[in-house]
């Protein structure tokens, strides 16, 4: 089974006799794999003293004996005690695990016998441009776009081609038009090309233009963007314990917008590691520094502050050193790297350009953990400014009003009706209220369906129980007789929940199933069920008399009213309660009486000012001062009391508008998380073995010594002069790093494969003057990066047709040296999308909050806190469903199967490239989903309405619009064959091809008869599972 | 291992798996030979790492009883008689020796010790004390061996449910049931290597998160992710066929796909290619073996009758340890099962009953069963939680009611079969069950322990990731625990 020698060995490891040996690629992977743990750069570790990473410490005589004298095995110790037969002696000494194989010896033997010599690593040598190109001569400074562009890709290929000839290898021909334009559509958008589009490439044939119409499509920035995004680590929440939501979504949209704009990649590393320290800095630039808030955060209880402000800032330093550096800085955090010259010092230097960040250890569990920037569009901006002022003018006028009217306690008197309100467009003045999400009460504004009253309404959402609970605080509720509380609720007809519920003071009545609760953590006794769960689609009003439901005597204090769903989605309007009471014995229709209830209070709202809190919390007798008597009167007729004439009537009626236009446009305004420091810079230690609590030296911001000087602009490093020196022009790896990413992306794996480790434990490049050529065109380019990847795209080994024989398999397996065209299965995102794309069901709409596809039930609900916000899948319906992958919801804890089934990481932490399985669960998935095959009926409904009057037509054009070619003559007789043999089945079965074609909620269209519909799903269905359309060909 | 060469390997296996199968460990790969072929040549088709097991390995299965948010030492395992003289006496400042408390009750006034309110009796010829709590796994005691000083290091839900299961407090690294998968492959051609379940649970209070990351391969390759048995929906996701489309049709369709794939690698060459066939027909297969799994109609009702009344009930742990039988029957390496609720901060005494219920016939009834059908021998039990609980109350203490916080530096945890010598214990806690008196057991040492009864030298399974030579057990040296390996 070995009996190959394919590439990767030879790129490494095995050296004929005759051919020069290469410090780096050769020798320094044997001797990073086997000796640098106890003789290399970590001086703590190091044994008796002998580095081997170095020629000083190769060279120099210890004790008279030469670890390594160069031309002389016999004089050299390390090459005796590689081939000793004593144990004692013996290295890699046998309890390492570690042992030279033969070939590993040869080459050490053979590079010894050359003389031993040493390179520095080459990853931290600065890149030259290659000899083969006349970029070299030029001047320095931004070259002449299509020149560079011409010339670069001609080098690309000369290089490539070079190292092809070394092995007797060349290019292979050019695939077809077909071929290219499904693997350039889905390269630079993620997306297989229409019909047409194909069709006007096969016309005109003009590759280049082809290549620049998809390069301007807004698609292509979606697909950029996923690729950075799993570098970035980014999903909507936090990530850890409860993995509640976060809104971060905006940096999502930045993202693809920066790609879509082609903003210079120095300037998108700029912005995001320092944004927020740019003079005047922009919204986007601001938005941008989300990337250092993208990390995972908790806020469990009892989880401890300075482990956690540690640990996130290690994460942001790792992940940085990762995506600029291609190093593994992780390492460094608890002992010096023992491959790589960064030290523990080191790495908490750059730990401490992000230890003096301005969020807090526990996110708190919301979704707006600061720092948040709002981010209001202009005409927001203004609605909101009107809003508040209005807001503003309408309390002066109440207030106004309120210092006019005549106020007399009322004595003795009959009972009269007095409602109150708990909510209705607002919530009663200054009541405190809390729900299940723990985020901002969700008033919709204006819905589609009415509101029962006023303009807002209320909604709960939740797969499972939420619930609202508002304690009045300033407008204390105590039943009268005859007391009657109700509320309007209206349940969605999609979700619609199983129960709805009402608590006053934690005793539950409820409309629907009640048993729902048993089992779960919400369950109670004494549960009073009302009625039926009321019509969907319809306002109801839930109704009724609290001392004969719940046993509360008249006088009863409510001190908390909870409106609850489980299961599902309702909104509710207008919730009071009203009863006959005594005015003079009435909270809102007597000063002393609310005063008197109000004196007792543990603690006051923050509405109230303070002058007035004080004197509240004191009981009335005991307040003498007749002014501020006065005054706290005042305040109360203008917002507590029931108005005592119609000028003040009109005034809080025009004020609480007011409040609820303020508060629907404050809504209205999305925000995301940024990145600041405290405006005073913390202290920071290096944390000993990476123990937050074990702290050693105190280090200051800066970056390793192996590199080029970090240039300050003031006493203390910023963020932004580490950007800055990240894509300074001296910086060797930012631009080899980048544009071996995108390399990856393009021909499906790295000139580097280890895209994230660039260092000696990482794979050498398979072309180094390559790799480097790029790297300094990029650089030269202005960072330009839909340049760089056009000229990938021009390439000649890009353009290469993909078929492989099996000699150059084996030689090649991994296709490094590309001898043929790429081949790679498709990406998770693109997978989805393709089969969305080609049904017609996909939405294009860009950007916004992530939507909850189809997903089974079951994936969040057994994993998640019971108290969390994301524990309950609730699904989104109508076009939410077809959106783009990169806009599907992503929790961490348990992110969604359509990604991790293909190999999608869980962004939990930074990663650069992802694993392509082949797996059985993926079949499945692709056979089964809902989603696939919905998007297989939506196809085969296509088939029937655009594809052609008869088989034939319709199946060459179902081949076509997935693949992009046409069928050949076998595989058009095999789907002839499969289509007949489907069409029997459900012809026979007409129930079963009903059931079929109503997969999925989107509505099936009656082109055909169901059984001739359902026929055409399943080839459809077949079409979508060839190999060839979840592959990039 | 040299990762060149293990690269290489893969790439090389994936050519020729034709001949030799290819070692996925999530789900294997199976060239499209059908099934009797495979029966017939008896071959172990999601071959191990070459080199793997080191040595012999005792357990060739492994079933880990996850019992999630800390489940208490002193109520279970940990016999204290000692401590009821202590009742609401606050625990000496000498034994709590200032170690970190968590934000839970760090703020406590006093430390009120709360003695177990449950009974001890001694079972089996070991002697064996065990809470009144456990009455079926009592019986079983002479087959376990007691760890009494496990230790971890993360004293919070998060880190500590990811340390247990990865070896590390934060997120990335790779599971013990993707290790296992990756190290050792699966002996079924049809069923995954390591399958999850995550049962119901009864207790009130509100229960901790699971994370997928207690499962999942971290940077080893995702297909060495534990596949989800689930009790809700399809019990392996999309398992079922959309409805409408019946077996017929979905053969005819798969002998469709199959054809054209085959004619595309005639025309490509890529044996990706001829994988994804193969895929798709232990698809098609996982469609008859995984409804069959779930199936207990073929179960002896004296079976079912000893794992108690809730086993017909899907989803429930009484389902699961059933089913984690089932899975090892038939040639599952690992089964893990996570039981949810254990986080008792307040009334411990009420929730842990539920718990206990849920939990311990079935466990009973899983070492019984495994017994009598000659599995235990060879299937390695573990049970046990992320920490243990605090000798003291966390909140009020009354004679019939307490709570206790987290507790990571000494709690239970026992192994069964596989190779483990049963009737012992190992390490012995403080008076207060507070500090290890003798013996630590470090989680490490713990997951050391099953590696090696599984024939891994844990230091010897490593993946390179960030550089380093990443293993489940850490850098620092570990033990598997020799005292309690028979």
């Amino acid at each position: 089974m070995l009996r190959l020698t394919p590439i990767l060995l030879v790129l490494t490891s095995v050296a004929a006799a005759e051919e020069k040996i290469s410090f780096n690629q050769h020798i320094r992977p044997i001797l990073s794999e086997n000796c640098f743990a106890c003789h290399g750069f970590d001086s703590k570790k190091r044994e008796a003293e002998l580095r081997l990473d170095t020629p000083e410490g190769a060279y120099t005589a210890k004790d008279g004996a030469f670890p390594i004298k160069p031309g002389d095995l016999a004089k050299s110790e390390v090459w005796q005690r590689i081939v000793t037969t004593d144990e004692d002696d013996l290295m890699p000494p046998p309890k390492s695990h570690k042992k030279l194989t033969q070939k590993q010896k040869d080459t050490l033997k053979l590079w010894i016998e050359q003389g031993a010599s040493y390179q520095k690593h080459w990853a931290f040598e600065r890149p030259v441009p290659s000899s083969k190109s006349q970029v070299s001569g030029s001047k320095s400074g931004i070259l002449k776009h299509e020149t560079l562009e011409l010339e670069t890709t001609s080098t690309i290929d000369a290089l490539l081609s070079d190292r092809l000839a070394k092995d007797k290898l060349a290019f292979a021909d050019e695939a077809d038009r077909e071929t290219l334009i499904r693997r350039v559509s889905f390269t630079l958008t993620g997306l297989p090309p229409t019909l047409a589009e194909v069709d006007a490439y096969l016309k005109d044939g003009n590759y280049e233009a082809m290549v620049d119409r998809y390069m301007k499509s807004p698609r292509f920035g979606e697909e950029m963007a996923r690729h950075w995004l799993d570098v970035a680590r980014y999903a909507d929440t936090h990530g850890l314990h409860l993995d509640n939501e976060r809104n971060m979504w905006a940096y999502r949209d930045w993202v693809v917008r920066a790609f879509n704009e082609n903003l210079p990649f120095d300037q998108f590393t700029v912005w995001q590691i320092a944004g927020d320290q740019l003079p005047n800095a922009t919204r986007d630039q601001l938005i941008a520094t989300g990337f250092s808030r993208c990390n995972v955060t908790t806020s469990e209880g009892g989880a401890i502050d300075e482990e956690y402000r540690h640990l996130y800032a290690v994460d942001r330093a790792a992940t940085l050193t990762t995506a600029w550096l291609g190093l593994t800085g992780g390492c460094a955090q608890c002992h010096d790297h023992k491959y790589d010259p960064l030290t523990t010092a080191e790495f908490y230097s750059l730990y401490a350009f992000f230890y003096s960040s301005a969020d807090p250890p526990m996110d708190k569990n919301i979704n707006t953990t600061e720092p948040y920037l709002r981010l209001p569009t202009p005409e927001q901006q203004k609605a909101l400014n009107a809003a508040t002022a209005a807001e503003s003018a309408t309390l002066k006028a109440l207030d106004a009003a309120a210092q006019k009217a005549v106020f007399a306690e009322k004595t003795a008197a009959e009972t009269q009706s007095i409602t109150q309100v708990i909510f209705d467009d607002v919530f009663a003045y200054a009541a405190e209220t809390r729900n299940t999400t723990r985020n901002a009460s969700a008033w919709l504004n204006e819905p589609a369906f009415g509101a029962k009253a006023g303009k807002r309404v209320l909604q709960l959402s939740n797969g499972q129980f939420s619930e609202e609970n508002i304690t009045p605080t300033l407008t204390p509720v105590v039943l009268g007789d005859s007391s009657r509380f109700s509320v309007w609720v209206r349940l969605d007809p999609l979700n619609t929940p199983r129960t709805v519920s009402v608590e006053l003071n934690n005793k539950r009545v409820v409309w629907g199933d009640g048993s729902v609760f048993t089992g779960t953590a919400y369950a109670q006794e004494g549960d009073v069920v009302a009625g039926p769960l009321p019509k969907r689609g319809e306002w109801t009003q839930l109704s009724f008399d609290p001392a004969a439901v719940l046993g509360f005597k008249p006088g009863t204090r409510i001190n908390v009213v909870s409106v609850q769903q489980f299961g599902g989605t309702a909104v509710f309007d207008r919730c009071e309660v009203s009863g006959q009471s005594r005015p003079d014995k009435h909270a809102l229709t007597s000063f002393v009486t609310w005063w008197k209830l109000m004196s007792g209070a543990k603690k006051n709202s923050p509405e109230l000012p303070a002058a007035l809190a004080k004197m509240l919390a004191t009981a009335p007798e005991k307040v003498t001062d007749a002014k501020q008597r006065e005054a706290l009167l005042r305040f109360y007729l203008a917002r507590i009391a029931q108005p005592v004439n119609d000028d003040l009537a009109k005034h809080r009626t025009a004020w609480q508008n007011a409040l609820a236009a303020r508060s629907a446009a404050d809504l209205a305004i999305p925000g995301t998380f940024i990145f600041r420091d405290e405006e005073k810079p913390r202290d920071t230690f290096i944390a000993m073995r990476g123990a937050y609590n074990k702290l050693g030296d105190k280090v200051e911001p800066t970056t390793p010594a192996a590199f080029h000087p970090l240039k300050k602009t003031g006493s203390r490093a910023t963020r932004l002069d580490l950007a800055q020196w990240l894509v300074a022009p001296e910086n060797p790896m930012t631009a080899r790093v980048t544009v071996n990413r995108f390399w990856q992306q393009v021909f499906g794996i790295g000139l580097v494969k280890t895209s994230h480790d660039f260092g000696s434990q990482g794979e050498p490049p398979s072309h180094p003057e390559l790799l480097d050529h790029l790297a300094v065109t990029f650089q030269k380019s202005g960072w330009n990066v839909k340049q760089l990847l056009k000229q990938f795209l021009m390439t000649k080994a890009f353009k290469q047709a993909s078929p492989v024989e099996s000699n150059l398999l084996s030689l090649d397996p991994e296709n490094r040296l590309l001898a043929r065209g790429p081949r790679v299965r498709l990406d998770a995102e693109q997978i989805r999308d393709n089969a969305l794309f080609v049904s017609g069901l996909i939405n294009l709409e860009m950007g916004g909050r992530g939507v909850r596809t189809y997903q089974p039930p079951n994936i969040w609900e057994p994993v998640g806190y019971g108290d969390s916000n994301t524990r309950y899948y609730l699904q989104d319906h109508g076009p939410s469903l077809y959106r783009r992958s990169l806009y599907s919801f992503l929790k961490r804890t348990a992110p969604p199967p359509f990604m991790s089934n293909f190999d999608a990481p869980n962004r939990e932490q930074s990663c650069t490239r992802r694993e392509r399985s082949n797996t059985p669960m993926q079949a499945l998935q692709l056979l089964n989903d809902v989603q696939h095959f919905e998007a297989a009926r939506a196809l085969a409904e296509r088939v029937i309405a655009e594809g052609g009057a008869d088989d034939e037509k319709r199946l060459h054009w179902l081949f076509r619009t997935v693949l992009s070619r046409k069928p050949d003559a076998k595989e058009f007789s095999m789907l002839v064959a499969a289509l007949v043999k489907q069409r029997a089945l459900y012809q026979n079965d007409p129930k079963a091809a009903e059931r079929a074609i109503s997969v999925g909620e989107s509505t099936p269209k009656k082109g055909a008869a169901p059984a001739e519909t359902a026929a055409w799903t399943l080839i459809a269905n077949l079409v979508l599972n060839l190999d060839e359309t979840v592959t990039r060909n | 291992m040299n990762p060149l060469f293990e690269s290489n390997l893969l790439q090389t296996r994936r050519q020729f798996f034709g001949h030799s199968g290819l070692r996925l460990g999530g789900l294997g790969l199976t060239y499209a030979m059908g099934r009797e072929a495979f029966a017939a040549s008896k071959t172990q088709v999601h071959e191990p790492l070459p080199g793997l097991p080191h040595f012999a390995a005792k357990a060739k299965a492994v079933i880990y009883l996850h019992m999630n948010g800390g489940p208490s030492q002193l109520d279970t395992w940990d016999y204290k008689p000692g401590l009821q003289q202590w009742y609401d006496k606050d625990l000496p400042p000498s034994v709590q020796g200032g170690q970190r408390l968590t934000g839970m009750t760090s703020k406590q006034a006093r430390f009120p010790v709360a003695p177990s309110l449950f009974k001890f009796a001694q079972h089996g010829q070991c002697g064996r004390w065990v809470s009144e709590l456990l009455p079926h796994t009592a019986k079983h005691v002479d087959d376990i061996a007691l760890i009494k000083t496990v230790h971890t290091n993360a004293i919070n839900h998060d880190p500590a449910c990811t340390f247990v299961m990865t070896g590390r407090e934060v997120p990335g690294f790779a599971s013990l049931g993707s290790w296992l998968a990756y190290g050792l492959g699966s002996e079924s051609n049809d069923l995954p290597a390591f399958v999850v379940l995550t049962p119901t649970w009864s207790a009130k209070a509100m229960a901790q998160a699971l994370f997928t990351r207690m499962w999942s391969s971290g940077f080893l390759p995702s297909q060495f992710s534990g596949v989800a048995l689930r009790a809700v929906g399809d019990p392996v996701l999309y398992i079922q066929n959309p409805d409408g489309v019946s077996p017929a049709n979905r053969r005819a369709m798969l002998d469709t796909l199959a054809q054209m794939n085959a004619h595309s690698f005639e025309k490509f060459g890529d044996p990706e290619i001829q994988a994804r066939i193969s895929q798709y027909e232990m698809a098609f297969r996982m469609q008859t073996s995984v409804p069959e799994l779930v199936d207990l109609r073929s179960e002896s009702q004296a079976t079912l009758d000893m794992y108690g009344p809730e086993v017909q009930k899907p989803g429930t742990f009484a389902a699961s340890a059933l089913l984690a039988r089932r899975l090892v029957e038939r040639g599952t390496r690992v089964v893990q099962v996570l039981h949810r609720g254990w986080d008792q901060h307040g009334n411990l005494p009420s929730d842990i009953r539920l718990q206990c219920r849920d939990t311990d016939q079935p466990i009973g009834a899983l070492l019984t069963d495994l017994k009598q059908r000659g599995l235990l021998d060879s299937t390695l039990v573990i049970w046990g939680g992320e920490f243990g609980r605090t000798v003291y109350s966390q909140g009020g203490l009354s004679q019939t009611n307490y709570g206790r916080d987290h507790h990571p530096r000494n709690f239970c945890m026992w192994m069964a079969g596989g190779g483990i010598k049963g009737g012992t214990s190992y390490g012995e806690s403080d008076d207060f069950s507070y500090n290890i008196a003798t013996d630590p057991a470090h989680l490490n040492d713990i997951n050391a322990t099953i590696l090696n009864q599984c024939g891994i030298d844990h230091e010897r399974l490593s993946y390179k990731f960030q550089g380093l030579d990443a293993r489940l057990t850490g850098v620092e040296r570990q033990h598997p625990i020799k005292e309690i390996i028979g």
